[in-house]
């Protein structure tokens, strides 16, 4: 069999985190070749290996049978290697044409003119792929769909042997991934090979010749896809095993006397076609892990921010305490400043306490004994508490974060995605944590864990709801079968799985 | 990655660092232009020192004196700075608040002379707030950014100064584009006695370790860090509103700027003129920037500003280097600065 590509023991890192190992990958010409995995399984860093964005630390890379050492998406694209990447990469005050133009270097004329002919030959290879371009209006006048064919007319111009598509059905309404996959069957047909980055079974199933799986950097299977169901594509993706030995959720185990600390009553933010959140009920109690698994993007940032006090909903009540501790999504971004010292990043939470205040000044001294006892207790890996937060590594930034947030998480505590980047050992010590504050004393604060990785979910839930288009889905904790729960998360959402 | 416990140096004594490199890094390449251009370069900054240090009234009545209206300036962009609001529009709040204090000091007839300096001073810090407070709105309300908005203020404020001189408020002598001399009453009374250094500058330094101490030790001045270093932080970890912030870091910052302009004329000048400020304003930006936007090290700097300008005239007179160059010397260490600034950044973060 002719290789269009492929990709031997593949390895890379980035710092502690391990983001492929060992993968190796194979592309058929003509092939169009479904990759799935999880939120953090590797998908895109494979794709961007390929496209030249990342060199791998260890394997090798072939391109058409020559290895090849990728410097750039320049050296893939002279190569037949071409991208569309997520959020695309377009001038929105130019027209179609113009866009398509000015990545192809044969358009131009030695005096940075457009050749005459080039027009014609841009049209006849759109109708060739029977690809429905709009060529003459500015970009920015665009449907997202219409500005991914666009895209894709842009990548193809060139001869192209593989083509990377790194989710592009995130984007489309349902009747648009139909006409997005009859395109992509066309250039199938002309042996380009076709790499779809996702993680939608159905749509995957619907249209790819073979499916690669990967799973938190491995490879887990790759079969032709006449012959797999969703169902063994999810257990694939989750994996099965892993849940059981290291359960810590506890079903029932508050159902006599337990008391709510927040209760969300049909709460929607957003309008139109699709609302971030959408007749979104739930309590949660003292003591409790609520766990809230989905993939990313199905309106979880919104939940946080609603249940931090930060978001109002449009319509519904919420009823929160006043004050709830918040481990939000981003560290990086949201959770510190990095320019700030440890101890001012945790006077984020403590300047408007009066207990911190002498007068009208911080207590900078009180502020920097808690900081230093948090840092002591979290075992943050840090020189001092006036070390600067940018030069901690990620779990140690994790740590502080997660220990500012407990100290106003008297009543709730919402985490979001609260391991995601860490290594395991850091992964560990923030997943301890969250499950000794649910567990111990005697008002203990109701805990909300937000996250895409179903194990985490599994592992520290005692209830479990799936969020999946902005609604929130409840599931027996007694069913969890992993399975059951992936396939739901990587639904339509419609409630039924 | 390993977990990294890498040393920082503080950032004060990175700035003192850097600041000090820059004005070396100037220094030598102003010596190399100045022999370019046939001069002696030590003979040229000899004068320079003489004219800026030479003497203590030289110090006094002449370094200090033009270093204030810096300060003033440099801390109104600094503080506004630091709160993330590029506020290029000291000069417009300067001269707003120089016709405000005029136009109160010279309508305010027989009024107690005690209360004639408060009010103007108050009257001047207003019309620098109001100034600055449309550019706030429309960042605040509209998205518009302030860079523009600020900046094109400076030139409504410059024109608005010059029909006044020329028209409403001209003197009632009527031969120069000037207003009338303020009354005495309305005179900053000197700092020290035999000198021409006036309440001005200790104001200057006041609000310097103010600012300072708001920044560093009030609620209020941790918010504004905060916002300043990331708005997403601000609003996710600090939970807080940063809208108020950007308003009162645009109102605190014109307030200042406006009495620079009005301290200027009740210490030095007594009259409003056209041309004032010879851009102060834009002067007060490499200020603050050299300062790393710290009030406290904006006293310095303006010094050592307020010290070129004062040994320049004595550079063009004892060796014959025209003033001009000053003001390249000027340009040069703000250049000076901002590559410091940058390989210093790069030195710390390059690893990340």
């Amino acid at each position: 069999m002719t290789v269009a590509a492929r990709l031997d023991s593949i390895t890379r890192r980035f710092g502690p985190v391990t983001a492929l190992d060992k993968v190796d990958f194979e592309l058929a010409p003509g092939e169009i070749h479904g990759l799935l995995g999880e939120n953090g399984a590797g998908k895109t860093t494979l794709a961007n290996i390929l496209g030249g964005l990342l060199a791998p630390d260890a394997g090798r890379v072939e391109i058409g049978g020559q290895r090849v050492e990728l410097r750039s998406a320049r050296d893939a694209r002279a190569l037949g290697v071409a991208m569309v990447h997520q959020h695309f990469s377009l001038v929105p005050r130019f027209t179609g044409f113009e866009n398509v133009a000015l990545f192809n270097g044969e358009a131009w004329t030695r005096r940075g003119m457009i050749a005459p002919g080039y027009r014609s030959q841009v049209e006849a290879h759109a109708s060739e792929l029977k690809l429905d371009v709009e060529l003459d209006a500015p970009v920015a006048a665009l449907g997202v769909g219409e500005r991914q064919r666009v895209e894709i007319l842009k990548a193809l111009m060139s001869e192209t042997r593989v083509l990377l598509l790194d989710e592009p059905t995130a984007v489309l309404a349902p009747q648009e991934v139909d006409g997005l996959f009859a395109v992509l069957r066309e250039v199938a047909g002309a042996g380009t090979a076709i790499v779809l980055v996702a993680h939608k079974l159905d749509e995957v199933l619907a249209v790819a010749d073979r499916v690669t799986v990967l799973r938190r950097g491995r490879h887990v299977l790759t079969e032709e896809a006449a012959g797999l169901s969703a169902g063994e594509l999810a257990e694939a993706m989750v994996g099965r095993a892993l849940a059981a030995p290291s359960v810590r959720g506890q079903e029932g185990r508050l159902e006599a006397d337990s008391v709510p600390v927040a209760v969300l009553g049909d709460v929607t933010v957003g309008t139109g076609d699709a609302p971030a959140l959408s007749d979104v009920s739930m309590t949660v109690h003292r003591g409790e892990i609520f766990g809230i698994a989905g993939v990313d993007g199905n309106g979880q940032r919104a939940l946080a921010a609603v249940l931090a006090g930060t978001l109002k909903p449009d319509t519904g009540t919420a009823t929160l305490p006043g004050e709830v501790g918040w481990i939000p999504q981003d560290r990086g971004e949201e959770g510190l400043v990095k320019e700030f010292t440890i101890t001012e990043n945790v006077a984020l939470a403590l300047h408007e306490k009066p207990g911190y205040r002498r007068g009208p000044w911080l207590d900078w001294a009180r502020i920097g004994g808690t900081s230093a006892a948090l840092v002591d207790d979290l075992d943050v890996l840090a020189r001092s508490p006036d070390t600067s937060a940018g030069t901690l590594s990620g779990g140690n930034q994790q740590k502080v974060v997660t220990g500012r947030e407990f100290l106003r998480a008297g009543e709730l505590l919402v985490a979001e995605s609260p391991t995601r980047g860490l290594d395991v050992k850091a992964t560990r010590a923030v997943r301890d944590r969250i499950v000794q504050l649910a567990r111990t004393g005697n008002r203990p604060p109701g805990v909300v864990l937000i996250s895409a990785d179903l194990d985490e979910v599994l592992e520290l839930a005692d209830r479990i709801a799936v969020m999946v288009r902005g609604r929130l889905i409840p599931v027996e904790r007694d069913d969890h079968n992993a399975a059951a729960i992936g396939a739901l998360m990587l639904s339509a959402g419609d409630g039924t799985p | 990655m390993t977990p990294r416990t890498r040393a920082r140096l503080r950032p004060e004594f990175l700035a003192t660092i850097t600041a000090t490199a820059a004005v070396v890094a100037t220094m030598a390449v102003a010596a190399a232009l100045l022999a370019l251009g046939g001069h002696s370069p030590g003979e040229a900054f000899a004068a320079l020192a003489r004219g800026a240090f030479g003497t203590w009234d030289r110090f006094v009545s002449f370094t200090l004196v033009r270093a204030t209206p810096l300060l003033l300036t440099g801390l109104a962009v600094a503080f506004a700075f630091r709160a993330r609001v590029w506020n290029i529009g000291a000069e417009g709040q300067l001269h707003a608040g120089a016709l405000a204090g005029v136009a109160v000091a010279l309508v305010l007839p027989g009024a107690g002379a005690v209360l004639v300096l408060p009010v103007t001073l108050l009257a001047a810090a207003a019309a620098g707030a109001l100034w600055a407070s449309i550019p706030a709105a429309m960042k605040t309300g509209m998205g518009v950014g302030e860079v523009i908005t600020t900046l094109l203020m400076n030139f409504v404020a410059l024109f608005l100064a010059q029909f006044l001189v020329q028209g409403p408020l001209r003197e009632s002598r009527g031969v120069f584009n000037q207003t009338d001399e303020i009354p005495a009453a309305a005179h900053l009374p000197a700092l020290l006695p035999d000198t021409r250094l006036h309440l001005g500058f200790l104001i200057g330094v006041v609000i310097a370790v103010g600012l300072w101490l708001y920044l560093t030790r009030t609620p209020g001045g941790f918010r504004l860090r905060a916002a300043g270093a990331s708005v997403k932080a601000a609003e996710v970890s600090g939970r807080f509103s940063v809208a108020p912030v950007i308003w009162l870091s645009f109102l605190v910052s014109g307030a200042i700027a406006g009495l620079a302009g009005w301290i200027q004329i009740a210490g030095v000048t007594h009259r409003m003129y056209e041309g004032l400020s010879p851009g102060w304003g834009y002067t007060a930006i490499a200020v603050a920037l050299l300062a790393r936007l710290h009030p406290l090290a904006v006293v310095v700097t303006a010094i050592v500003f307020g010290a070129l300008s004062a040994g320049g005239g004595a550079m063009q007179r004892e060796a014959g280097v025209p003033e001009v160059w000053v003001r390249g010397i000027e340009a040069l260490v703000i250049l000076a600065v901002l590559t410091a600034d940058r390989i210093v950044q790069w030195t710390t973060h390059s690893r990340d």
